[in-house]
């Protein structure tokens, strides 16, 4: 998947995307992260050919979204950030009729139908209601509908949102065993830092349309120039020497001292720690506490986006008032 | 043409396994027209004010109230869409290698297949008021036949109504606004002959007298001199409503 100089303009006025470019190996799993309201789902949407973009170039597959839309619809699953299964009939009878859309010939349908049922840890729920189901179920039970037709690549828009820390984690376990079985392409948006940095074996952050970001949830994370180890010494012993000699380690590149704090920041700190715990015992300083710090996520969104994701519990509850209310409305 | 028709017959489907689960609004939806065929009809045809042609006026009127409620059912079908609209089913079916004319003329006659049904329910009641059909059964399913069809030109007004007012409240106001207007000027309750100069051009606009008139004459009159030119005037209307629906389509989740 490939995008090269992707805008999108809204009413002439709202830029939404404004140049983006990314290129996305075929069988990773590739996280775009960013607050919301910062062009994921417009991105997404150019690519499952919902919509056009203003300016630029987008492929699936070498296919042009713009220009070959119906071939990419017939490689592509899609599972949109709102709830899209109908809610008066049952997940079995959902899976039914989009197999029969898809053109899933009769002989393999039910085979297929209860296989992506099983996959999703539905199977004894098939034949009741979807009004009946809870969010995490409806959430499973719309990647069943996405895995049906084998898709090469599957989008998934916010794919766990409103749901609880189990239910989150028992949509990715599925994901996983489904990708591992059939190695498809999965690429996803979310605005949960620890869902990309658990899932994704690629990162790109998106801030006001634009790619700040990408990379590796690691590398993403050393690009902040390290790790930080933190120790409290005894003053009196630590002199130039030990400095120099600290500072002469390969994978070390700085050190602040503050009185008795002394914080180094390493590329590498637990390889790094105790080479400098034997520096500091052959000049005879005596070392009190040693901590650790790891840059989070967090710490590189804060970095490339300028400003922090918003406080995930004020985000839940809104979104889970509104699954809920399109779930009554069915 | 093959994934034309698939397409068309899941969202048929579709229907049908919603009505299995839940088909209270057929029977809400019945109740106005049988208080026109039990109250309304006896009341009006004591008073013989209406020139009818020589038959009961509860029969004259049995086909329009019938018509009104499957019309109506068709009208407001596009309030599903705007549901599915905001639930993320439309996007679903769009990224689906489904084309836009499969899901509205599939979505259209599915409507169809929930008029029928309404109208089943109706005609008993119609019979057990005394209602004399003509006795035909190739009419009776002719009949059927128009409903079934003229509902899915309505259901696609309906849908490219939704495809423009997006939210349920403006097509709440849409929807009711072209109801009332559709029955009064038609041929449902009254000749068109009888209505102002101005009423009796808007009625020859209306595809509703069109339906009316047929299944009118297929169910009631057997007299089928008009019927020729109803069944134009209905096809013309669904092919157009089919078309201009479907080419909007695409705008309802832009």
């Amino acid at each position: 998947m490939k995008t090269v100089g992707l805008t999108k303009i809204y009413g002439g006025r709202i830029k939404a995307l404004d140049g983006v470019d990314l290129n996305v190996e075929s069988g990773k799993v590739f996280a775009l992260l960013g607050p919301n309201g910062a062009g994921k789902t417009t991105l997404m949407r150019i690519l499952t050919t919902q919509i056009k973009p203003t300016s630029g170039e987008a492929y699936v597959f070498g296919l042009s979204v713009v220009r070959e839309g119906a071939k990419v619809r017939e490689m592509v699953s899609y599972v949109p950030q709102e709830m899209s299964v109908w809610t008066d009939i049952s997940g079995y009878e959902n899976l039914l009729i989009y197999a029969k859309i898809y053109g899933i010939p009769p002989s393999r349908r039910n085979k297929l139908i209860w296989e992506a049922l099983e996959n999703m840890g539905l199977s004894e729920f098939a034949n009741n209601l979807v009004k009946t189901y809870s969010g995490g179920m409806i959430r499973r039970l719309e990647c069943a509908c996405a895995l049906l037709t084998r898709p090469k690549i599957l989008f998934l828009d916010e794919p766990t949102i409103g749901l609880d820390p189990s239910a989150r984690k028992a949509v990715w376990e599925r994901l996983s065993i489904f990708r591992k079985e059939n190695g498809a392409t999965i690429f996803f948006n979310t605005h949960y830092m620890d869902e990309a940095d658990l899932y994704a074996d690629e990162i790109a952050i998106i801030n006001r349309g634009r790619i700040v970001a990408l990379g590796t949830p690691e590398s993403l994370k050393h690009s902040l120039g390290g790790e930080i180890i933190s120790l409290e010494v005894e003053d009196s012993a630590f002199g130039s020497k030990v400095l120099e000699a600290i500072k002469g380690l390969d994978v070390v590149s700085d050190i602040i001292m503050g009185g008795n704090e002394v914080n180094i920041v390493s590329r590498d700190a637990e390889h790094s720690l105790p080479e400098i715990m034997d520096i500091l015992r052959l000049n005879g300083v005596s070392v009190r506490r040693v901590s650790i710090t790891k840059p989070t996520l967090d710490d590189v969104f804060l970095k490339y986006a300028g400003v922090r994701l918003e406080p995930v519990a004020a985000g839940r509850i809104s979104e889970v008032r509104h699954v809920r209310s399109m779930i009554r409305r069915g | 043409m093959r994934g034309f028709m698939r397409n068309a017959f899941a969202m048929i489907e579709l229907e049908m396994r919603r009505l299995k689960h839940d088909r209270t609004e057929l029977y809400s939806r019945a109740v106005q027209p049988i208080l026109w065929i039990a109250v309304f009809g006896p009341i009006m045809g004591s008073v013989r004010a209406i020139p009818t042609g020589g038959i009961p006026y509860t029969d004259y009127i049995t086909p329009g109230a019938l018509i009104q409620s499957t019309t109506f059912v068709s009208i407001f079908y596009g309030l599903t869409i705007v549901w599915e609209r905001e639930s993320g089913i439309l996007k679903k079916l769009l990224v689906a290698p489904a084309s836009r004319y499969s899901i509205v003329i599939g979505r259209a006659m599915a409507s169809g297949v929930r008029a029928i049904f309404q109208a089943l329910i109706i005609i008993p009641v119609a019979l057990l008021m005394g209602v004399r059909f003509t006795p035909s059964v190739l009419n009776f399913i002719l009949a059927l036949l128009v409903i079934f069809v003229s509902s899915g030109g309505f259901a696609a007004t309906s849908i490219l109504v939704a495809s423009f007012m997006k939210t349920r409240e403006r097509f709440m106001g849409i929807g009711q606004a072209l109801t009332m207007p559709l029955f009064f000027a038609s041929n449902a309750l009254y000749p068109v002959a009888m209505m102002p100069e101005i009423m009796q051009w808007i009625a020859h606009f209306n595809p509703m007298s069109y339906v009316v008139d047929a299944v009118r004459s297929l169910m009631i009159t057997g007299n089928l001199a008009n019927l020729p030119i109803d069944l134009a005037a209905i096809f013309i209307f669904d092919a157009v409503m089919f078309v201009v629906a479907s080419i909007n389509f695409r705008r309802i989740i832009e």
